[in-house]
């Protein structure tokens, strides 16, 4: 029988928060595309893998892009950088081939766009930089801490700390700035928000670009720790989609919540119930809060177009 | 006769049939292509395979074409090549696409789950198939024209745990695989082997499909007070991760995994995680053939990287070589002829060592155990079954 083993719970824990907060980033990305057009963004994966490839792209030695080997190898910091700027035109672009044009024929075509965007981008990926995975180096010099019997490795402190940190800009963007009260506004009613002079059009270009850039950070963040394929982004796509939806789909502070919830509890899960069994464990989860609180455990109403 | 627009059209489409019907017979046609049918994971999270397949088998169909006799009687190959994706579902359906195309042999799928699942259909299609999953029980179908270019993971696994009691004196061996079939079968065969030698496993986990994080994993397995661990584990990308993790998770004994922990990929993706961990593998660079040699020279001229020989390109480098040395002997491709050939098949060089057939249609019958150091497999011990 499994004894009590507080330091194993510890780590338990730290693994289980570093999985949730990545789950809560991209939950937040899928919330935010909801709550200002309407519709679930299933490229929200594709936006945590694109930009890993492409700053393993300029990082690394030796990458094969369209089968010519390239040795860029640039910093860090400017790869970093590079990668944002570029994910910054990647919003807008996304924005203007895949919901714009048809922004004003329901939201299905719009879905179907999404998922057509997240298999070119798979297939771009495929043809570009082949199936070969790629390894981001870790953000710190040492794998793991040792403090005892625990091992903390300081690129999951560096996760949960960065989603912290923009979890913290995030309350700041929409409680203290002009810019964060006109998304809230533009999501809240669209038609109101145009009266008043916002220019919700605007407002939903930047939406894209906030929620492309937090699937960057999550990518950028978990790619040395998971390796960088073209499927990186599906699983946690899957789980952050059911995040939102167990911390009630619209809702921001569900988002974070669900993510880490999920995170947590399938780690747990997959410690004292079977690890065989940690995707099952989060989806009953999710049908059970969903039986108890069909709008989730922060949402107002039932999501209607998932 | 008066040449209106009516006339012009009847008299060059006749003259068009005329040249159309006689140029071949006049000029001599062209030998008639052999299509041989492929069917790798082109697409899906074993793509990794399934591109390095596709590379082994285009580099076999390219070297025998370039011949001045081709195959034989200068008949070159011609590919006709399906995606298995990464379900069985999609897999059945694009072989039974496969089946529609007058070929003469399947080559491909690598994992044993596809090959289950296409079993029945092959069946009834007695064509030559060369495969390379390695689950015991894919050669015990009753598939009459199935053969496997791998070991079994009979073999891999008996040679895994008899090298962790034997050599490295374990005597808590844990156990860590992928849920599929490749993972739970080798699994099997770990519990059986470690029963013959009165053991049982003090931990045997497996993790579900596509999973990232194993910190469950390794502390249920690090509280089990495991003195060595058994990986059977297909997917590279996976096993670079486990072993990132284990090192960060401060696993320190021996380790031990299935042929993939010592493929290419796996070693240059895990880095320096993978370093003093062993490995069960059809194949080691540099304790091989000249046959070997030549493949890895020719192939990394043509694609620029090193292949994943044991469990990606070699084996079906080796299938395409044998299906067109046993073709050019009988001068003929029919199929019942070819599986009665490759049935007595005994001796065959190929980049993996030598081929001998046996009831079961097991062309392979050792393996070889390797410790990996700086991204590179260097040889323990050969084990023969």
């Amino acid at each position: 029988m499994m004894h009590f083993d507080p330091v194993a719970n510890l780590q338990l824990l730290v693994s289980g928060l570093a999985i949730g907060s990545i789950y809560a980033l991209v939950a937040l990305g899928f919330v935010l595309i909801y709550n200002a057009v309407g519709v679930v963004n299933f490229a929200q994966g594709e936006f945590v893998m694109f930009p890993s490839y492409i700053a393993a792209t300029f990082l690394l030695p030796g990458v094969a892009v369209f089968g010519t080997v390239v040795h860029w190898q640039l910093p860090l910091i400017a790869v970093y950088l590079l990668v944002i700027v570029l994910m910054i035109g990647f919003g807008l672009l996304f924005n203007r081939i895949a919901y714009y044009p048809l922004r004003d024929r329901g939201w299905l075509p719009v879905v179907i766009s999404t998922i057509g965007v997240s298999i070119f981008l798979r297939n771009l990926v495929q043809l570009t930089w082949g199936s070969q995975p790629l390894v981001l180096p870790p953000l710190f010099p040492v794998d793991t801490i040792a403090v005892g019997a625990l091992h903390i490795r300081p690129q999951d402190l560096a996760i949960i700390g960065v989603t912290a940190l923009l979890i913290a800009f995030q309350y700041v963007l929409f409680e203290r700035t002009t810019l964060g009260k006109q998304m809230r506004a533009t999501a809240q009613d669209r038609t109101t928000a145009r009266l008043i002079g916002i220019r919700v059009g605007r407002i939903v270009a930047i939406t894209f670009v906030y929620s492309a850039l937090l699937g960057t950070i999550s990518g950028l963040l978990v790619a040395p720790l998971f390796t960088v394929t073209k499927e990186m982004g599906a699983l946690i796509a899957l789980k952050a989609f059911a995040a939102s939806i167990v911390g009630g789909f619209g809702s921001i502070p569900g988002a974070i919540i669900g993510g880490l919830a999920i995170g947590v509890i399938e780690t747990f899960g997959g410690f004292y119930v079977s690890s065989a069994y940690v995707d099952a464990i989060a989806f009953v989860i999710l049908i059970g809060v969903l039986l108890v609180r069909p709008s989730g455990l922060f949402g107002e109403r039932v999501a209607e177009k998932a | 006769m008066r040449l209106d627009r009516k006339n012009f059209l009847v008299t060059t489409g006749v003259a068009a049939a005329g040249a159309a019907i006689g140029f071949p017979a006049i000029v001599g046609a062209a030998p008639e292509p052999i299509r041989l049918g492929s069917i790798p994971c082109l697409t899906g999270s074993n793509a990794l395979l399934g591109s390095q397949e596709h590379d082994g088998i285009l580099l076999a169909v390219e070297q025998i074409n370039a011949r001045s006799d081709k195959v034989y009687d200068g008949r070159p190959f011609e590919i006709v090549e399906e995606d298995a994706t990464n379900d069985n579902q999609s897999a059945v359906s694009a072989l039974n696409k496969l089946l529609g195309e007058n070929i003469v042999a399947v080559v491909c799928p690598v994992l044993s789950t596809q090959v289950q699942a296409m079993a029945p259909v092959m069946k009834s299609h007695e064509i030559p198939w060369m495969t390379g999953g390695t689950a015991v029980k894919n050669t015990q179908l009753g598939v009459n024209g199935m053969f496997r270019l791998r070991a079994s993971d009979g073999i891999t696994a008996a040679a895994m745990t008899n090298f962790a009691v034997k050599e490295k004196h374990a005597k808590k061996v844990a156990i860590l695989h992928a849920s599929d079939a490749f993972g739970t079968g080798g699994a099997d065969q770990i519990v059986q082997n470690l029963k013959k030698l009165n053991m049982e496993p003090v931990a045997n986990e497996q993790y579900p499909k596509d999973a990232k994080d194993f910190t469950a994993e390794i502390l249920k397995i690090k509280q089990s007070g495991a003195d060595a661990l058994l990986m059977y584990i297909q997917n590279p990308s996976d096993t670079a991760i486990i072993l990132q993790q284990l090192r960060s998770l401060g696993f320190a004994p021996p380790i031990v995994g299935s042929p993939s922990l010592g493929n290419q990929t796996a070693m240059e993706t895990a880095k320096k995680n993978a370093n003093g961990a062993y490995a069960a593998v059809d194949f080691i660079v540099g304790f091989n053939s000249n046959v070997a040699t030549h493949f890895l020279t020719s192939f990394y001229q043509r694609f620029h990287h090193n292949p994943d020989v044991g469990s990606g390109s070699g084996w079906v480098f080796d299938s395409v070589n044998m299906l067109a040395a046993v073709y050019r002997k009988q001068k003929s491709t029919d199929p019942k002829q070819t599986i009665a050939s490759l049935k007595s098949l005994k001796g065959f060089e190929g980049v993996l060592g030598r081929f001998d057939a046996d009831a079961e249609g097991n062309m392979v019958h050792s393996v070889s155990i390797g410790q990996i150091e700086d991204e590179k497999l260097h040889l323990v011990k050969k084990v023969s079954a």
